[in-house]
């Protein structure tokens, strides 16, 4: 919203010497966020009255004219195609340097000089839209350019000057006061800034009115809690025409365009008091021997009605009308209807200043996609006193403006609302511990009076009533005092303290930790590459990846239509990071942790009270690994993921799935990840068809595991094994044996042959040349020690040998001597 | 036979001295140290005719010369194997500028946990606990137990993404149900740091994102003030940016905080003189912040009239890009190696 200071100033005695930019800072420090200070001199500077001396065709273009224009100093030479310049008249003098907007459009441009088809322009004329006039010079024909020559100006005087535009407005960020109705006029502006300066505030006190008898306004409101207040009042011998200078000047500085003396008075009014109002022209208004009966009441269902920017819109019953006996004549607090717009031939008019409730404005116009300066107001809950007070200067103004107009019938006020004022009870005590310093009492009082509060001083309380424009929603407790008091004393005159806290050390987030242990290996020890991944997943790459989508949650309002389902696995999200980067890299490594939601099983609670419980949300960690030259990616992905989780002291153990294979899974090439007796994930290879499917040229493995469920079996490491005293033996063992015989088994068949053996590891794998088909060839290093004595060779030997009958038995291995 | 002593010292350096290579070291070692005949060996063998005193005056001296002696031996030893190698220099020479291989690649962090890694250790280091909470939320916690009931604006402002077939969930506009929550569970005084991911429904491009981060604070204590919240945040930031920053408190207004501010710092690029950084008015827009509003402190099963607090959210992933000059907030969603191998 824009903010004129010398509309303030009507209300407001400022200082000469406060500058724009300062009242924009105080304002920001104390109220409101100003966005930027535009000073009206400044945008029309290098912009002087000038005067036409001559004018002669182009030589090179029929509809441009080589212009000679003096500033009363200087002729200049100007080329033209303005189809009103003729010789002796005055204009508007862009010279070089000043900035315009070409043809009423776009952003402003700095003029240079330039050659316009060979002949030399050094500066232009302005048609009224170019130099941001429009509305106070509007346009008759598109080539118009702006006349002056009835001001009888001085040519070169300063055109911000000479046309007195010698305003500065604030642009205030609307967001900053979407809780202060008050804000959204002038007057409660003002009473801010009076209030940060503490200077006066002018009272807001139009003339009353006098009501006329010839005809009779009868208001009938249907919902009283949708519409608290409704006034109206009806006038004749209106002349509808331009609105004077100060008006038109007023309303420009706001940003609006002026339209005509009636339709000025409503935004007026509406920018003075932060009051929307409304005049129908009421020849349009049924009537019934002298009588006008406005219904405020629901739409019909179905019901079309045309507002104002000739839209038609279609209503529901969830939205309010203003109506005649037959037909719907404004759409309640946002637009008023085409069927009785004010126009030239108007001559009558009734204006409504009413209060609307604030979330059924706000509901229809969402519904509608029609905002409006007025809905925008009432959506900040208005005061319902204000409709008096903008009535009355409605038709104050009226009358100033058209002498010749009456008030003709009665004022109607159908008015049911009550608004809660307190007092609020202010312990000052109370002001002070939070605040965190002492602020004298007068000053207290002081600030509360300035802002309209009543205060009754009780000694060490205050009693507090609050003024009704902030009664509406804003403030209602103590602590709303408090915030009124230190914003206007100026938080930078607080003295800052640290509070004191005990040094306890805060409760550790174990959950936190590993995530950030299993990070930190990943990286720095295999080489894995963290991406973020959106929470949200498309059905069709789903299916793409044979991921069952029927259990995934949907989002009722998604942003981007094709990915509508929360993800249940980070998998496919991270299978699509790999298929992309393998286009830019040969090897590609990455993992994520983040959050999943699984409908099926019960997280958190969804209330304090009461059973619902949210979808689990479990932190899970995924990986997926593929490359060019990757045969056999599982193990990169097992090597990565076991050594992470083994480093951190988890048991680890892998076991092959036989049931329960998912489609998407490599059917041999699968796992399920066990830490200690539990469940916590898996790890497989893509099925080839769907690695093809998703675009992967080579194998690809992935797993994912539940952190969640992994931090149950976090334990930091807490013993030793005291460094041996005896030497260690080591015996090597290479065996043929079938395919299917899993590495997993013959250790543990190993390691349970003696105690004295204390490592088995696995040192050479292989299959193809020289084995038979469906064997492999394996070699262990096996490690033996006792804690008691050097062993000797022939124990060792006797065991070694003992080791190789068990595999013979027990997996019918060939020893390889 | 001190002098006996000291004539032989005089020749063994003597000796050395002429010494060119291993062969004549040995020799004269051997003259020396020799069993049988070394001229050392023979002095310590008439050691044992002298007698009290004498042999134990002598001894020592000897035992010093012989140690002497032994000690040049091997200095010269030492001296003439590296002039053995001297060639080393060319014919062992490498190229030290080469990587080992196969080169091993390295893994990367994602910015966003690199900074909230550094913030969450900077508010354990203040005494904050770090949690978060559920993503997908009761419209409960995420609204009502904040002070904006149903038909408050605010809900509607934060454009949020609600779920299908249950209108009373949503995915979290902000971390702040994680105070109730936390208020609810560990009760007062507590100090902790929210930090997760948020949603907002709003058209993603260049600085918008639908999926961000944040890091939202949370005191609750007996008397926490104003001046408490001022005097924390300038720390906090301090700690953040590790150099002094100046800071501004000025109104704004949200919906579970009474008061309500934003915490301006004074921008670090122009030192408030006012660039394009801070929008030409000297200051960022860093923390929204305020005491938080007594009717959510109730929600947190606590009493407003015994306790009060202060709240702050900060926005890490604008952090992020500030860090890092990133200019695209969609890089960070993008899982796009070639910009987050950069990290």
């Amino acid at each position: 919203m824009y903010i004129s200071k010398n509309w303030l100033k009507q209300y407001v005695g400022l200082p000469d010497s406060l500058t724009p930019e300062e009242l924009a800072l105080q304002l920001t420090m104390s109220t409101v966020e100003v966005e930027g200070v535009e000073n009206q001199k400044q945008s029309f500077e290098n912009i002087v009255v000038g005067k036409v001396k001559k004018t002669k065709k182009h030589p090179d273009a029929d509809k441009l004219l080589l212009c000679t224009v003096s500033d009363g100093e200087k002729d200049y030479s100007l080329v033209c195609g303005g189809s009103n310049v003729r010789e002796g008249i005055l204009v508007a003098f862009a010279k070089v340097g000043s900035k315009v907007r070409w043809h009423g459009e776009g952003d402003l441009v700095e003029l240079k000089k330039a050659k316009i088809r060979g002949e030399v322009s050094e500066g232009m004329i302005c048609a009224s839209t170019e130099i941001g006039l429009g509305g106070m010079f509007p346009l008759e024909d598109e080539k118009e350019i702006l006349d002056l020559t009835d001001l009888k100006l001085k040519p070169g005087t300063q055109l911000a000057e000479a046309l007195e535009l010698d305003d500065v407005v604030l642009d205030i960020d609307n967001k900053s006061m979407t809780h202060r109705p008050d804000l959204w006029g002038h007057y409660g502006m003002a009473r801010e800034v009076a209030a940060i300066h503490r200077k006066k505030l002018k009272k807001y006190k139009p003339d009353e009115i006098k009501p006329g008898k010839e005809m009779e306004i009868k208001v009938e409101v249907e919902d009283k809690e949708l519409c608290p207040r409704y006034m109206a009042v009806a006038l004749d011998g209106v002349k509808i025409g331009p609105s004077p200078g100060w008006l038109q000047k007023r309303l420009m500085a706001v940003g609006i365009r002026p339209i005509n003396n009636i339709v000025d008075i409503t935004n007026y009014i509406m920018f003075d008091l932060g009051q929307p109002m409304h005049a129908f022209d009421s020849e349009q208004i049924t009537m019934s021997s002298e009588r006008v009966s406005l219904f405020v009441r629901r739409a019909k269902k179905g019901e079309k009605f045309t507002t104002l920017d000739e839209k038609e819109h279609e209503l529901t019953p969830d939205m309010l009308v203003i109506a005649d006996d037959k037909k719907p004549v404004a759409l309640a607090g946002i637009m008023g209807g085409e069927n009785s717009e004010v126009n030239e031939k108007t001559k009558a008019i009734i204006f409504e200043s009413a209060n609307f409730n604030a979330i059924n404005v706000r509901r229809t116009s969402t519904a509608l996609g029609l905002r409006t300066d007025s809905s925008a107001r009432f959506e900040k809950a208005q005061d319902p006193n204000n409709c008096k007070l903008a009535l009355k200067k409605a038709v104050e103004l009226t009358l100033e403006l058209c002498p010749e107009a009456r008030v003709v019938s009665n004022v109607a006020d159908v008015a049911d609302y009550h608004l809660n004022t307190g007092p609020i009870e202010l312990d000052l005590e109370f002001v002070k511990r939070k605040i965190g310093m002492e602020i004298e009492k007068k000053k207290i009082i002081d600030i509360l009076e300035r802002l309209g509060f009543g205060v009754k001083d009780k000694k060490h309380v205050l009693k507090v009533t609050v003024p009704t424009w902030r009664a509406t929603k804003d403030v209602s407790i103590p602590e709303d005092l408090v915030e009124e008091i230190s914003r206007i004393y100026g938080y930078d005159n607080i003295d800052t303290e640290l509070p004191s806290f005990p040094v306890i050390p805060p409760e550790r987030n174990k959950l936190r930790e590993l995530e950030r242990k299993i990070k930190e290996l990943l990286v720095y020890k295999f080489s894995f590459t963290e991406s973020y991944n959106y929470s949200f997943v498309s059905p069709d790459w789903l299916k793409k990846l044979d991921f069952n989508a029927q259990k995934n949650i949907e989002l009722e309002n998604p942003l981007a239509k094709d990915r509508p389902l929360l993800r249940r696995s980070l998998l496919p999200n991270l299978i699509e990071n790999l298929e992309k980067n393998l286009h830019f890299k040969d090897n590609v490594s990455m993992f994520e942790v983040g959050k999943i939601f699984d409908v099926e099983n019960p997280g958190e609670r969804a209330a304090k009270n009461g059973d619902e419980l949210l979808p689990r949300q479990s932190v899970m960690l995924g990986l997926v690994f593929s490359g060019k030259n990757q045969k056999t990616p599982f193990y990169g992905v097992s090597d990565a993921l076991v050594g992470t989780l083994e480093t951190l002291g988890f048991h680890i153990k892998l076991t092959k799935k036989s049931i329960g294979i998912d489609l998407y899974m490599h059917p041999g090439r699968q796992a399920e990840i066990f830490v200690d007796e539990t469940s916590v994930g898996e790890i497989f290879e893509l099925h080839p068809t769907v690695q093809k499917k998703a675009g992967i040229d080579y194998p690809t493995a992935v797993a994912e595991i539940d952190l969640s469920k992994l931090l149950e079996f976090y334990l930091e490491k807490e013993d030793y094994t005291k460094v041996p005293e005896y030497p260690s033996m080591d015996r090597d063992i290479a065996m043929i044996v079938d395919k299917s015989v899993q590495h997993v088994d013959l250790v543990e068949a190993i390691e349970g042959v003696s105690d004295l053996i204390v490592s088995v590891e696995l040192f050479d794998v292989y299959e193809g040349k020289n084995i038979e088909a469906g064997k492999k060839s394996l070699a262990y290093h096996i490690v033996y020690q006792s804690g008691e004595k050097t062993l000797k060779a022939e124990e060792v030997d006797k065991i070694q040998a003992q080791v190789e009958k068990v595999l013979e038995s027990g997996f019918g291995v060939e020893v390889r001597k | 036979m001190k002098n006996e002593l000291q004539k032989l010292k005089k020749e063994f350096i003597k000796g050395l001295e002429e010494i060119r290579d291993g062969v004549q070291l040995d020799e004269l070692e051997k003259r020396f140290f020799s069993r049988r005949s070394g001229e050392m060996t023979q002095i310590m063998k008439n050691l044992k005719d002298l007698s009290g005193e004498a042999r134990k005056e002598f001894g020592k001296l000897a035992n010093e010369i012989k140690r002497e002696f032994q000690e040049l031996i091997e200095e010269k030893k030492t001296e003439l194997e590296k002039e053995d190698k001297s060639g080393l220099s060319s014919e062992e020479s490498i190229d030290v500028t080469r990587p080992k291989l196969p080169q091993t690649e390295n893994g990367h962090f994602h910015p966003i946990t690199i900074v909230h890694n550094k913030l969450e250790d900077l508010f354990t280091s203040m005494g904050f606990m770090v949690l978060d909470g559920p993503e997908l939320e009761s419209n409960y916690y995420a609204f009502e137990a904040l002070n904006i009931p149903a038909d408050h604006p605010a809900r509607e402002s934060m454009d949020t993404f609600y779920i299908k077939d249950h209108s009373d969930w949503c995915m979290r506009p902000h971390t702040s149900p994680v105070q109730i929550r936390a208020m609810q569970k560990y009760g007062a005084p507590i100090r902790a740091v929210v930090s997760g991911r948020c949603f907002r429904n709003e058209a993603t491009d260049a600085s918008h994102e639908h999926t961000f981060y944040q890091m939202e604070g949370l005191v609750v204590d007996k008397d926490i003030s104003i001046a408490n919240l001022i005097g924390v945040m300038k720390e906090l930031l301090q700690g953040i940016l590790e150099r002094e920053v100046e800071v501004r408190l000025r109104p704004g207004f949200f919906p579970f905080v009474e008061p309500g501010f934003e915490l301006d710092m004074k921008c670090l690029v122009c030192e408030g003189e006012g660039c394009g950084a801070c929008k030409h008015s000297g200051w960022v827009e860093t923390l929204p912040c305020g005491l938080v509003h007594p009717k959510v402190i109730e929600y947190g099963g606590l009493d407003p009239k015994e306790y009060s607090g202060f709240a702050f959210g900060l926005g890490s992933m604008r952090l992020v890009m500030q860090k890092y000059g990133i200019e695209d907030i969609r890089h960070l969603h993008s899982g796009d190696v070639r910009f987050l191998e950069q990290f």
